[in-house]
């Protein structure tokens, strides 16, 4: 069929009433709506292609991809030339399209640096996506094996189908590389198109680059771990001798020196990653309690209260706080996967050990009721394992914390590094723990005696030592050099202020207010009361602390644009 | 034992990770066929066809892939002359703002206040009772239309002969009148036919490229594409005040104070007169008024140039020996030249360059406008608006006849007198002389200059009428009626590049809902008017096409011989002029071959005058110069259609910003990311502060993409063009005290 030709109706009678009331001649909106609605390119323009197999844009990037398989400590890479790079961002919206990707999903960007002085200003657009690292930390912080590195091409690949959506590679990978999905619960990623390479097509951000400014080339792995020895890599990118990224950025001309991605300053909250913020302070304060009741046993020769009660409150938690972070998960049916990544992961490792905590505490409970419970078979055993069983649980969660360290410290973030948080992590453990203990005693018959005035005392220099320690970050704002830590404090006082006050409120009035004026024998009588107090405002700090420890996280990428 | 261990890891790990499944397959590629190697799933198409892109005056080729007729997705076509294989982030998005979420489904009128959904017959109906009436007492010059240059050929002139011949309206202008009224302005007077002289091969033909007022890389980056497959090593000379991605990629970036164009061309053509630089047998053959041009130029002396442009004099003479050095040397401008107080007089001065040094005619040579919209190109020759259809004169009765005789239509149809300017239709509306306005597929409640009073203007008219794709623009949510129209993809036609190609779009997307293609709109319209009879030929965009061709007869701009939708598919888009008797194989043409140009007399024209100051300079209250521009490659525009892509959107500054020097930073104790206020006589705008060596101190750049920065821009016009200068405009920036 081809577009019929509408003849228009005429003539019209032209009537003198008011619009309003009068019956309004017929127009030929139905005939129109009906051509409209026909599609007639096919019939009318579509191509022939008789050859059409052969990609007919071949011609354009024959020289842009290796001729040959990458020999024995070669990979492939991508190389970006960039000279020829102009920030026209074609290779995103190519890849975008060529990838077959989600409406709002990206696996390339663009960025801008500008640098240079008033007389010679400089900017330089940059195009980026995965680098395909001789050392992938994605690879290594993934806990169910999703990512595998092509033993031949060196292409870093994320298996889709094993991703449980835990998004620790984001967080791993210096270079915002992995892109949460969020409809589909999983990471995916640039694969450097290797199903495209391996039919001899060159990846969609080459072919569709106007200036030629992306090749695929073969690198040398050794060239690649001596060149991320300095710092040549690319002005504003994070430092290349943590992952040994592959990707060549090559000019002509020098950059100045002072070149700075166009996003420098510009900082904004990251995501806040709730049932994390919930699982890092209910496990610490699990294993706190916990351990503190194990502690104080051996020490004092006698428990807190109730060691049941202790054991039951603290394992309660500990479960609340496993449960929470399977919320965490694109994929939760399928966090039975995370022991998979034990070797490398340190998230496999603190999954696995607070899961081993967790049951060696409620097997502890279950063993120390065991003198409760008439005469049955094995029941002398039984208690005779009881204290290994409790010490192990006890040690089983300090390493679990320890774990949930290292997940942090693995990503090789300032903000988030060793003495950031481990302090923090143990330092919630133990604040937490204690308020846990002195709570769980006060309400199975313990008074404002010798242990609870302990606590209240341990309660009150660790949240004096942790808020100065916390605070003592603040103070970076005035720093002249606009380091990591100075964007945690910015954003601490500015977008986050609000979050950053009530952080401090509530552990100034749970764990330094209240301490001192329970040590009062005037609110003896209140004590239960004024002690779940404090631990509720103790949690709610620390949960605060923990919130602002993922959203004060200044992102690590490569450069990126105006913003 | 060991072997068995890891034949034991291994084994477990085949059956605990899972290297496929159903979300591996969602991005499984197979071979696409039709040339288009691996694609997909999502994209597996069972038929494709090439159609140009509608945004930029580029005139890409997408190929557009089809399934059961609809379109699916597209990419470049690897075959079209102009983007051989490549498109901007706008075209392999060019589908996206079909499907966006503010596409107009139905007609709107208001009632109480409302916009509320109607029927075709009401809308229409309001419509013309309204105009008729407002034309029965104020006159029918009392009713007007704003067009664009984002509409077919096609539908553009369907637009413009239902105006004035149908409805007897007398003026009637488009948004080009905001981009290329200067260049078409230019060319008209100097070359005596408003015809930009190029093809774009010439990209790669040139010794030396100068690039004036254009960020290439940015706003036309398949131009500079084309920049780059140049094999001779061009020098590229970038004149813009700022350090743009273009300058950068330059060999030679002249940072010329804002609007000191003028002088500076002077000053070089001044520099290659003195030196006998010329090519006095053109300039003698086939030019007039270079006498008075050297003795108009002779007072810009490098040293003078230097005071006013900023630019040493020893830089302006070597740049004047690289005009001269070059063997084919190719001047190119864009909006930094026409978006000027001074702006037609400044393009002829490049020109000037361009005759005197013989430089035209010539492959890799020319003095080349690269123009904005898609279909400016044809806007300029059939919007039937300040020019009679084909490139003629309203004041001209043989040319008024011959339209006529044409159309078929009685010649008292055709107003004498050509259209108001944009500008000053806006005034007259002010002044109560044009009552009712017709708004098709712009937004100048968004983009024209000086932007409040504008909306209080358009808040004076009687009946607004917005016709567009969509019902949420800013100059939508103002009408009194909107009707929905069909945007590029939902319709046929022809649009014409800024190297004259004329290149075939197609319907290969359904409208949503009740949505016309404007062409059919126009049906309506003429049946609703009374007038259905006196278009009655005009019953599809190829019966108008054939008409265009009837009209282009005898023109500079012949299109007899071009052939019909479907050869000018095949052959990959035509250029103009193609008479009856060229052949048909011809795909890369450049104008004035043999020197002889559109004038009586078939010489170019010197054309200057004196350089003016700036409309309003920087004082002590107001003491920094703005500039604006396109701010990326994923905008365009007021980006009614860029921001329904995602990816676009992602790839965009999120709000306004201001560029600003570091030392005037400094000055003003700004920190980098502030928002700050930016400030002009007119309006208060807030912006985020970038601050950057790339702007000059005393300057400030900001992005043109966003709603509130036109409040800002001064309304200052080119005197022949009447195009808005709205790269210029003095502002001061106040902190905004951070109150916690």
């Amino acid at each position: 069929m081809t577009t019929a030709a509408v003849q228009i109706a005429l003539p019209l009678t032209e009537t003198r009433q008011r619009p309003e009331k009068r019956r309004l001649p017929q127009l030929p909106v139905a005939a129109l709506l009906d051509v409209q609605q026909t599609l007639t390119a096919v019939e009318r323009f579509a191509k022939q292609h008789d050859a059409g197999d052969v990609p007919a844009q071949a011609k354009y990037y024959r020289d842009l991809i290796p001729l040959e398989r990458p020999r024995p400590n070669e990979q492939y890479a991508f190389e970006v030339d960039l000279d020829a790079c102009t920030g026209c961002k074609a290779c995103v919206s190519a890849c975008h399209t060529l990838n077959g990707l989600d409406e709002t999903e990206i696996w390339r960007t663009v960025g801008l640096l500008h640098g240079g002085t008033s007389q010679s200003p400089a900017v330089q657009t940059v195009t980026t996506s995965c680098h395909h690292c001789v050392e992938p930390a994605c690879m290594s912080g993934c806990p169910v094996q999703a990512y595998e590195k092509d033993p031949i091409t060196g292409i870093v690949k994320h298996l889709d189908d094993q991703c449980i959506g835990c998004q620790y590679c984001t967080l791993m990978c210096p270079y915002d590389a992995p892109k949460y999905n969020k409809s589909l619960g999983i990471v995916r990623k640039c694969d450097m198109c290797s199903s495209r390479l391996a039919q001899g097509e060159a990846p969609a951000c080459v072919q569709a680059c106007p200036n030629e400014a992306i090749a695929i080339r073969l690198v040398d792995r050794s060239n690649v771990i001596e060149a991320s020895q300095g710092s040549g890599f690319l002005p504003g990118a994070p430092a290349p001798d943590h992952t040994l990224p592959t990707t060549v950025y090559k000019t002509k001309k020098p950059l100045p020196n002072n070149m700075l991605p166009a996003d420098f300053y510009h900082t904004k909250p990251e995501h806040s990653h709730p049932p994390l913020v919930v699982m890092l302070t209910l496990t610490q304060l699990a294993v706190g309690a916990f351990g503190l009741t194990f502690v104080v046993e051996r020490a004092l020769d006698r428990p807190p209260g109730s060691p049941l009660a202790q054991t039951a409150f603290a394992c309660t938690l500990a479960l609340v706080a496993l449960a929470a972070s399977i919320f965490h998960l694109g994929r939760p049916w399928l966090a039975w996967r995370v022991f998979l990544g034990l070797r490398t992961s340190w998230l496999s490792r603190e999954a696995i050990a607070f899961g081993i905590f967790a049951q060696l505490g409620v097997l502890y409970g279950l063993l120390a009721a065991a003198p409760l419970l008439p005469e049955f078979p094995g029941k002398h055993w039984a208690m005779m394992l009881t204290g290994g069983v409790q010490a192990a649980a006890a040690i089983m969660g300090m390493f679990g914390v320890f774990f949930s360290v290292m997940v942090y410290v693995a990503t090789q973030r300032a903000h988030w590094s060793g003495t950031q948080t481990g302090v923090k992590f143990f330092g919630t453990t133990f604040l937490l723990g204690s308020a846990s203990v002195l709570s769980v005693y006060v309400f199975t018959g313990g008074t404002l005696d010798r242990m609870s005035r302990n606590l209240l005392t341990s309660i009150l220099v660790v949240a004096i030592l942790k808020l100065a320690f916390e605070a003592s970050v603040l103070l970076q704002y005035r720093n002249r050099r606009h380091t990591v830590l100075k964007r945690v404090a910015t954003l601490m006082l500015g977008d986050l202020s609000l979050a950053t006050r009530w952080r401090f409120g509530c552990t100034i009035l749970g764990g330094v207010a209240l301490p001192i004026i329970l040590q009062n024998e005037a609110f003896m009588h209140s004590l239960r009361i004024a002690c779940v107090l404090l631990l509720l405002l103790l949690v709610a700090g620390e949960t605060l602390e923990r919130y602002l420890f993922f959203r004060a996280a200044p992102a690590s990428r490569m450069p990126g644009g105006i913003r | 034992m060991k072997s068995t261990l890891s034949g034991l890891a291994r084994k477990s790990r085949e059956m605990l990770v899972r290297p496929t499944g159903p979300l591996t397959r969602e991005l499984l590629q197979k071979p696409g066929h039709f040339g288009l190697g691996l694609v997909p799933n999502r994209l597996s198409a069972d038929m494709t066809t090439s159609m140009t892109c509608g945004f930029c005056s580029t005139g890409c080729g997408l190929n557009v892939l089809l399934k059961g007729g609809q379109a699916i997705g597209l990419v470049p076509d690897p075959d079209y002359p102009v983007n051989q294989g490549m498109a901007c982030p706008k075209g392999w998005e060019a589908l996206a703002p079909l499907s966006g979420p503010g596409r107009a489904s139905t007609p709107l009128i208001r009632r109480d206040g409302q916009l509320v959904p109607t029927s075709w017959e009401t809308a229409i109906f309001e419509m013309t009772d309204k105009f008729k009436a407002i034309q029965q007492k104020h006159g029918p010059a009392a009713v007007a239309w704003l067009g664009t240059g984002q509409m077919p050929t096609e539908e553009l002139a369907f637009l413009g002969a239902l105006g004035k011949f149908g409805m007897g309206m007398i003026h009637g202008d488009g948004n080009t009148r905001q981009c290329m009224a200067t260049a078409a302005v230019a060319y008209k007077q100097s070359f005596g036919f408003d015809a930009p002289p190029y093809t774009y091969q010439d990209f790669e033909e040139s010794d030396v490229i100068v690039l004036w007022g254009s960020n290439l890389c940015i706003a036309h980056p398949i131009m500079w594409e084309r920049i780059r497959k140049n094999p001779h090593q061009p020098k590229i000379v970038a004149v813009d005040p700022r350090m743009t991605e273009t300058a950068m990629a330059a060999t030679h970036h002249i940072a010329l104070s804002p609007k000191s164009d003028l002088v500076l061309l002077y000053a070089i053509a001044n520099i290659l007169i003195k030196e006998g630089w010329l090519d006095h047998n053109f300039v003698d053959q086939h030019t007039n008024g270079f006498e008075e041009y050297c003795a108009h130029v002779a007072k810009y002396s490098p040293e003078m140039a230097e005071s006013v442009t900023g630019i040493e004099a020893q830089r302006i003479l070597e740049l004047a020996n690289l005009i001269h050095a070059g063997k084919r040397v190719s001047f190119w401008w864009t909006m930094g030249v026409n978006q000027s107080h001074e702006g037609v007089r400044t393009a002829q001065a490049i020109i000037a360059l361009a005759l005197m040094t013989g430089n035209i005619g010539r492959p890799g040579t020319g003095a080349n406008s690269i123009t904005g919209q898609c279909n400016a190109m044809g806007s300029r020759l059939f919007s039937n608006t300040t020019n009679l259809f084909g490139g003629r004169d309203f004041e001209n009765l043989e040319d008024r006849s011959q339209v006529a005789a044409t159309l078929g239509m009685d010649v008292e149809r055709i107003p004498s007198v050509p259209s108001l300017a944009y500008d000053q239709i806006i005034e007259s509306i002010l002044n109560g002389k044009i009552r009712g306005l017709w708004v098709v597929a712009t937004n100048p409640a968004h983009s024209w200059i000086n932007q409040a009073h504008l909306r209080d203007v358009l808040d004076r008219l009687e009946c607004l009428v917005v016709q567009d794709m969509y019902c949420d623009t800013e100059t939508a949510l103002l009408a009194d009626i909107v009707l929905p129209a069909a945007g590029w993809g939902e319709k046929d036609g022809t649009f014409i590049n800024s190297e004259r190609r004329v290149g075939v779009i197609k319907k290969v997307s359904k409208a949503p809902g009740q949505a016309l293609a404007d062409f059919h709109i126009f049906q309506l319209i003429a049946s609703a008017w009374g007038v259905g009879d006196l278009f009655r030929k005009w019953s599809t965009p190829e019966a108008v096409f054939e008409i265009l061709k009837e009209l282009s007869k005898g023109q500079p701009c012949d299109i007899s011989g071009i052939g019909d939708y479907v050869a000018i598919d095949r052959a990959g888009g035509r250029q103009w002029p193609f008479p009856a008797e060229l052949a048909p194989t011809i795909n890369q043409r450049r104008l004035f071959e043999n020197g002889e140009f559109f004038t009586a007399d078939g010489r170019a024209k010197f054309l200057f005058a004196e350089p003016r100051p700036l409309p309003e300079p920087t004082s002590p209250a107001y003491p920094l110069l703005l500039l604006t521009g396109r701010g990326s490659s994923c905008q365009w525009h007021t980006q009614t259609r860029t921001r329904c892509s995602e990816v676009l959107n992602k790839l965009s500054p999120s709000e306004l910003y201001v560029e600003i020097s570091n030392k005037d930073a400094n000055a003003l104790g700004l920190r980098p990311d502030e928002q700050v206020n930016v400030v002009s006589q007119r309006a208060t705008v807030q912006a985020r502060a970038f601050i950057t060596h790339s702007v000059a101190p005393g300057q400030v750049f900001m992005p043109m993409h966003y709603e509130t920065m036109n409040r800002l821009t001064f309304p200052a016009y080119d005197p022949f063009s009447r195009q808005p200068a709205y790269k210029a405009c003095a502002v001061k920036i106040i902190k905004i005290d951070q109150v916690d």
